[in-house]
């Protein structure tokens, strides 16, 4: 008899069972006792851990770019929460590349921003741009995120998707480089999207 | 800029994405965190963790069945173990229904049964034929268990698994109420399927 074997290649048939699901509490002590390390860039969706693609240079230094260029014109009313936790539903805690939220005197140390907290949310797409499209806009959307900016490096663009109803966004504008973008909750500011997506 | 109406978008399962795998030391560190629990009926499948299906009365009987078939056959010369884990590696520990064990003094209490110390597995299959089947057979041939059973109810069938391969089982013969079973490692065991399948009332 063969004792001896590989481990048998992960199988994506395998994601088609049932598989056990975390809550959020859970997935939080996964990591406070280490099963998750800091090194997993993961997220719960649906109960589900997902694993994150890694940060790749330019993905990060757009994430720089708007950190450095959104709080300069936003009012004290507000805080630039970047890739912090959202407690999106009961099943799931996503870490959104940045996130406008109202201010809160503790700065949500005693609970996590909740989609009623969320007034602008951006995310930086390099290679995965079908997740973003495909899992997370519908999820934003249900929650009643009131709007997102989906930045595509690939393609210099950025989708301003706005109005959720019914589960998805009914509203999509296209800014690119020569354009300029304002968020809807702060409408007196205009972004430039070439110096967001320099190229 | 332009605007659009936009298209529904395509209806997506959250399980086509690339999940966090877990291998058998987180799993069991898991467990001693108590994050699961007795109350999670749960193996590892590829660094997975796949709730089984509650197992319903005919099932029940049926395992019932064999492990009275089995442990009165074997005696003391090998261990009849129900429906508890057995680490094929790091990353899959599944429970199947019934295990033919090696003798071993400690009841592997110093160690969880790995593939060389499976001589038989039998899995009773309801509604779970399908993850059984596709799932679960594949990866014990490719460790290498040397002999699977598996139970199809509805059909009553027992359909005998041998030669393992990486891709498979190489032989597998059927049988049903009328035939006996006989497991390769013991010759003098005999197991009518009609003991471990009775007849419905």
């Amino acid at each position: 008899m063969t004792t001896q074997t590989k481990p048998p290649p992960p199988s994506s048939s395998t994601l088609n069972l049932s598989m056990r699901r975390f809550t959020p509490a859970e997935f939080l002590a996964l990591a406070e006792v280490g099963i998750l390390a800091s090194s997993d860039r993961v997220e719960l969706l649906d109960g589900v851990i997902i694993e994150m693609a890694p940060i790749g240079d330019r993905h990060a230094g757009t994430v720089d770019i708007y950190t450095e260029i959104l709080p300069s014109g936003v009012d004290q009313g507000t805080l630039l929460r970047v890739q912090g936790p959202l407690a999106l539903d009961e099943h799931s805690r996503l870490y959104p590349d940045l996130m406008l939220l109202r201010r809160r005197a503790d700065y949500y140390r005693s609970r996590p921003p909740v989609p009623e907290d969320v007034l602008l949310l951006i995310e930086v797409s390099d290679s995965s741009v079908d997740y973003y499209r495909n899992e997370k806009l519908p999820r934003y959307a249900r929650v009643g995120i009131p709007e997102v900016w989906l930045t595509i490096l690939p393609e210099r663009v950025i989708e301003v998707h706005t109005e959720p109803a019914g589960g998805r966004y009914t509203q999509l504008r296209t800014f690119r480089p020569g354009d300029t973008v304002s968020p809807a909750c702060f409408p007196d500011i205009a972004l430039s999207v070439s110096e967001i997506l320099p190229g | 800029m332009t605007s659009q109406t936009k298209p529904t978008p395509q209806s997506s399962s959250v399980l086509n994405l690339p999940v966090r795998r877990f291998t058998v030391v987180e799993y069991y560190a898991m467990a001693e965190a108590g994050i699961l629990t007795e109350d999670d009926r749960v193996e590892l499948l590829d660094g997975v963790i796949v709730e089984m299906a509650p197992v319903g009365s005919r099932h029940l009987g049926c395992v019932n069945c064999y492990n009275r078939e089995l442990s009165a056959a074997v005696g003391r010369r090998a261990i009849v173990q129900v429906q508890s884990p057995v680490r094929l590696d790091d990353n899959t520990e599944p429970q199947p229904d019934v295990a033919l064990l090696r003798e071993k003094v400690d009841g592997y209490s110093s160690g969880h049964p790995g593939p060389g110390d499976v001589l038989l597995l039998i899995e009773v299959a309801d509604s779970s034929l399908g993850y059984d089947r596709n799932e679960k057979l594949p990866r014990y041939a490719r460790a290498g268990i040397p002999e699977v059973w598996l139970t199809v109810l509805p059909e009553g069938v027992v359909e005998a698994h041998t030669e393992p391969t990486e891709d498979g089982y190489r032989v597998t013969r059927r049988f049903r109420a009328g035939d006996v079973l006989r497991p390769g490692c013991f010759e003098d065991i005999e197991i009518p399927v009609a003991a471990i399948l009775p007849v419905r009332l």
